[in-house]
């Protein structure tokens, strides 16, 4: 599904130039739950966001499908991301003046089609995701782990291909962390979607399938874990 | 196209109905502010003009003036042309009118002015005089020895007139003043009738009957030195012009714009006025809507961000703000219409602004308020893109995390 190549993303500090990805190539299939793991510091969120289409690398090319995605034009990213990708960031990115089941539905109501339909899908998906009695609360009525729910929720409205995860349990507590992951595991295992998450958290290994592991901007180690 | 519209507009309504209600209410109540200016001074200014023009073809020119060709100093046959002119179509009324300069003396103070020998019944329908009499009476057709005098003329009393120190002064209706013609003869006036139309160059004249102005100068009879043509509501001018023409030739024909010298380089000058203040006026909606944009999309760079993030197009979001600040500026705009109309007018209407050629009330001209309408809303679709334009070209992480 995914195929990177020798992908680096330089950032200019000052005048010093900082290697946050130096040649990393890997490979994500169809239906994989992965993780990438690694210190802070060492270029797991700045891969995601390259993958995620958020940003654009240094050099080095990703290959979705078959289709080279880094050079393309802002608005054909855009329709990728609408369509294709599924992003779930480590804040609660929701949009304030918007209730759960309003920022649910948003990216569908982008993507066309009926009313009727990307309402109801986005009642569904926070069924799914247990906010079912909550679709008219604001973000700010909601605590952080079901607002991290809305926002997976939010990143299923259109079937993606693929959810990003930027370690989405960082800002909560156990018990809303566990749900978090819960959900993502029970997404990729039946909706099949592909599920790529971020974490500094050993613990979180469980939940993936591969684990990448990083250290100062390259993936150094690759662990698969056939229990999952 | 639609879908980005349908997203805008949804993303648009969320903000006004959700967001702070003091800073939607803010820019609309200073928009309702700019816009009201903006109707303002154009109404003011077209509601002078149109009391100045009103004034002058009321009080000084009718609206076509017939005067002798080149050297000639009379119009001859006069009766019958006014009869043939009288018949025609679109004509209301018709007067002829004979003038001589003289000088008016009064208790030792003296002036000059215009002498005006006028068909009392006849100058009463083409003009509206008789109807700003302030002391005594108008004249009558048979009176002899009696002058209306234009209230610049006598003074009256009235020591805030504009030519009061250059007028009689202390003239009033019954008082006698004495007469020197251009042409040599004297003779004493009891003052009938003192008139204000507030125009100025109608107030420096002095009326007699036209039996009086034959005794000064006989071979004005049955011959005028111009003859004044009121016209029916809405007719245009120039057909009446060519059938008298046609009738009859050696003639000179003015409309009353054309005699309105003074009146147009007012009118220019107010022109002028109007466009600097609406300038200002839109530059300063532009700033408005600028600035609460701006402050908005500062506030709001993450929330850009992150709709930028799940795949909103960057054309959705930058029409969601245009489509807010077209309501900020259509929402003021319709307020600053319906106070201007229905309590600024009518309030202006009971204390209307006097200016020396009269009162003037405040106007709305569909064109000129659809002209400024448009305008506004361009100039607050512009201010609001800049700051949006200059959002949506920073990179989706910067606009998130800084």
């Amino acid at each position: 599904m995914f195929d990177i190549r020798n992908l680096s993303k330089v950032y200019i500090m000052g005048d010093v130039p900082v290697k946050a990805l130096d040649d990393v190539s890997f490979t994500i299939d169809t239906g994989d739950m992965a993780c990438i793991m690694g210190k802070s510091g060492s270029g797991k969120s700045t891969l995601l966001r390259q993958l995620g289409l958020l940003d654009q690398p240094t050099s080095g090319e990703i290959y979705l499908d078959g289709q080279e995605v880094t050079k393309l034009a802002e608005t054909a990213r855009a329709t990728l991301r609408l369509q294709h990708l599924g992003y779930v960031f480590q804040e609660y990115a929701l949009l304030a003046e918007l209730t759960a089941h309003e920022n649910v539905y948003l990216p569908g109501m982008m993507l066309g089609g009926k009313d009727t339909d990307y309402k109801r899908k986005g009642k569904e998906l926070l069924d799914l995701v247990g906010l079912g009695q909550r679709i008219h609360h604001y973000p700010r009525e909601l605590s952080g782990g079901e607002q991290q729910r809305v926002a997976i929720a939010r990143a299923l409205i259109n079937s993606p291909r693929v959810i990003f995860a930027d370690e989405p349990c960082a800002n909560l507590d156990t018990i809303s962390s566990k749900r978090v992951m819960e959900t993502l595991v029970s997404l990729n295992r039946d909706v099949k979607v592909t599920v790529l998450f971020v974490s500094h958290d050993p613990d979180d290994k469980k939940y993936a399938r591969n684990v990448l592991i990083m250290s100062d901007g390259k993936i150094v180690d690759r662990v698969s874990n056939p229990n999952v | 196209m639609f879908k980005s519209l349908k997203v805008a507009a949804f993303l648009a309504f969320k903000a006004i109905t959700r967001g702070n209600l003091g800073i939607t209410l803010m820019t609309i109540f200073m928009l309702m502010l700019v816009a009201m200016n903006l109707l303002f001074v154009p109404g003011l200014i077209n509601g002078a003009i149109d009391s100045s023009n009103r004034i002058l073809i009321k009080t000084y020119s009718a609206d076509i003036i017939v005067e002798p060709e080149g050297e000639d100093q009379f119009i001859t046959n006069v009766d019958s042309l006014m009869k043939a002119i009288e018949s025609m179509d679109g004509v209301a009324a018709v007067t002829a009118r004979n003038t001589i300069n003289a000088k008016i003396t009064f208790e030792g103070k003296q002036t000059t002015c215009t002498i005006v020998g006028i068909d009392p019944k006849r100058d009463e329908e083409v003009f509206e005089i008789s109807q700003n009499i302030i002391e005594g009476t108008y004249l009558s057709p048979r009176d002899r020895n009696e002058i209306l005098l234009g209230v610049q003329v006598a003074g009256a009393d009235i020591k805030g007139l504009e030519l009061y120190s250059s007028s009689l002064q202390h003239v009033h209706a019954g008082d006698k003043v004495v007469v020197s013609y251009a042409n040599g003869p004297e003779k004493q006036y009891t003052v009938k009738g003192i008139f204000q139309v507030r125009f100025i160059q109608t107030d420096l004249q002095a009326f007699i009957t036209d039996l009086e102005f034959q005794s000064i100068i006989p071979a004005s009879r049955n011959r005028a030195s111009s003859i004044r043509i009121k016209l029916e509501p809405d007719t245009n001018p120039q057909p009446v012009i060519d059938r008298i023409d046609n009738l009859r030739g050696n003639l000179e024909f003015k409309t009353w714009e054309e005699t309105a010298g003074l009146m147009k380089s007012m009118t220019d000058s107010f022109f002028l006025i109007n466009q600097i203040l609406s300038m200002v006026n839109f530059l300063v909606a532009g700033i408005t809507v600028f600035i609460v944009t701006y402050v908005d999309v500062v506030n709001r760079k993450r929330q850009i961000g992150i709709q930028r993030a799940i795949g909103i197009k960057p054309q959705s979001i930058t029409l969601s703000y245009l489509i807010r600040a077209l309501f900020y500026a259509l929402t003021g705009l319709a307020l600053a219409i319906i106070v201007f109309k229905y309590v600024i007018i009518p309030l202006e209407m009971r204390h209307p602004f006097t200016f020396p050629f009269g009162a003037a009330y405040l106007t709305t001209k569909f064109t000129v308020t659809a002209r400024m309408s448009v305008t506004l809303l361009i100039v607050a679709l512009i201010a609001a893109y800049i700051p949006v334009y200059r959002t949506m070209r920073t990179r989706i992480l910067e606009a998130i995390w800084g």
